[in-house]
């Protein structure tokens, strides 16, 4: 860089993001407070911690599924806070995957595939077909691409799922628990896609209960406990030795 | 009573007639309204919905009797010229916002059954609120509306009946004058009224219920293909 400084390549910037929801009896609720953290291109980062962390929610104001109530997400130097930002065009660039599929339930796999591509990316009939096709292929789900979200498996429809923001050409990439809906027996398949993902470089973020997976896979993973992020750090040290009580109090609970 | 049948009918059905003239008028501009106004009070800004909102309450709190005579009666008294409308047009006029309102809280419903998944994927992949909208959840919401449409539809033809107070010569209008005619024959008079009314609001009855039953066995597939808004 100019300045001499090293920098990583940063894809997003949190810096002092606060939550506050107000419930309909008007309490407020501090879902998330003062969170500071960072992803680097290219890095694959786990968000854990117990229910109602707010981890999901930090999760979701990366793609302003929430709305920022206190300090800035960047994502590629775009503000997310900023009232002026196109957050249609920016969400185009992140991927979200959901903890229950959310596939268009009136639309066949293929159609869940190219239909945010011919609205969103403005693709051809026939360029959006060629992605979804490839994309279905190389998930081997080709057989599946004229049946509909109700014909298929909770498995099959995550990877449709994933499919369907992966022919967005996306950035980011965030999971909302993408497997905790899933039957045991279909968690491995979706796992096994994003660990390819990860393998290929994607940036990603996931919120999750797979502990193992976090560590096998992920680069770094950050705790978070009642809306604070608490501990930051490489799977291998975090699980082996994390350094505050409340996460060595959570990691007791579930390994 | 056949000979009276034939003598009355002609006349039953001069106000037959207009009673199916101003109902599907009312149908076809109250729904289209209704749309608009559902849509707007579920992804509106805050306070068009609570507007729309006030609009639908207003609406559906009072009697629609008192609606037709607001909008005939009251309105011209303004001596706006826009208000100097015909009972025929009143009548249209009445029906109309009376059928929108309706429509509107059957729209919203419907809108708001589409799970919340569906809103957020259609936005998680970068579609603008018409897309989403027109692309992923009107093509899901619109049967939920079918049957309490049909519902609201049947309210509206029957309630055509009270347009006679503004003197509108619509079926029960006629049925009236007949009875005046032939007043020992009121039951059978009447009898002939009902069963005109039978006539048009029981194949709308049947024809939705035949659409759920459609729309059930196609199950997933549903609507899908044919479904291109």
């Amino acid at each position: 860089m100019a300045d001499g400084t090293a920098q990583n390549d940063v894809l997003v910037k949190v810096e002092g993001l606060s939550k506050i929801f107000k419930t309909a009896d008007g309490r407020t609720i501090n879902a998330l407070t003062n969170v500071n953290t960072f992803v680097d291109r290219g890095e694959v980062v786990a968000i854990i911690g117990p229910s109602g962390s707010g981890k999901s929610t930090l999760l979701r104001t990366m793609n302003g599924l929430e709305t920022i109530s206190e300090g800035h997400i960047h994502i590629d130097g775009i503000d997310l806070a900023d009232k002026k930002t196109d957050m249609n065009a920016l969400r185009a660039d992140v991927g979200m995957v959901f903890q229950h599929f959310n596939l268009f339930q009136h639309k066949t796999s293929l159609e869940n595939i190219t239909l945010p591509q011919t609205l969103v990316r403005k693709r051809t009939k026939a360029e959006a077909d060629q992605i979804a096709m490839d994309l279905l292929r190389q998930l081997g789900l080709d057989h599946l691409a004229n049946n509909y979200p109700s014909q298929l498996s909770g498995g099959q429809q995550q990877r449709i799922a994933i499919a369907r923001a992966l022919a967005m050409q996306p950035k980011l990439m965030l999971f909302d628990e993408a497997t905790s809906a899933l039957d045991p027996e279909m968690v491995g398949e979706v796992l096994d896609l994003i660990k390819g993902l990860a393998t290929d470089g994607m940036t990603m973020c996931l919120v999750t209960h797979e502990m193992n997976f976090a560590r096998e896979v992920c680069d770094r993973v950050i705790f978070m406990d009642a809306g604070e992020l608490v501990e930051t750090g490489k799977p291998a040290e975090f699980f082996a030795k994390p350094s505050t009580d409340r996460a060595h109090q959570f990691l007791d609970k579930v390994l | 009573m056949l000979e009276l049948t034939l003598q009355t009918m002609p006349f039953l059905l001069e106000g037959f007639l207009n009673t199916i003239l101003i109902s599907l008028a009312a149908i076809s501009l109250g729904s289209f309204v209704g749309l608009v106004l559902g849509l707007g009070r579920t992804v509106g800004p805050k306070p068009v919905q609570n507007i729309i909102g006030l609009y639908v309450h207003l609406v559906r709190a009072t009697p629609f009797l008192v609606q037709i005579y607001i909008v005939y009666y009251v309105l011209p008294t303004t001596k706006l010229s826009i208000f100097d409308f015909s009972n025929f047009m009143a009548a249209v006029i009445a029906l109309t916002i009376y059928t929108s309102s309706y429509t509107a809280e059957i729209v919203r419903g419907s809108l708001e059954a589409v799970p919340k998944g569906q809103w957020e994927a259609a936005a998680a992949v970068g579609m603008k609120m018409r897309q989403r909208l027109l692309n992923v959840i009107l093509p899901q919401a619109w049967k939920l509306t079918l049957p309490p449409l049909a519902g609201v539809y049947v309210l509206v033809i029957k309630g055509t009946s009270i347009l006679t107070v503004i003197g509108v010569v619509e079926l029960m209008r006629q049925g009236e004058d007949a009875i005046h005619r032939h007043p020992a024959h009121i039951m059978w008079i009447l009898f002939l009224v009902a069963s005109l009314y039978f006539i048009y609001c029981f194949p709308i009855l049947r024809g939705i219920k035949y659409m759920e039953k459609k729309i059930a066995a196609k199950g997933a597939r549903s609507v899908a293909g044919d479904a291109q808004w």
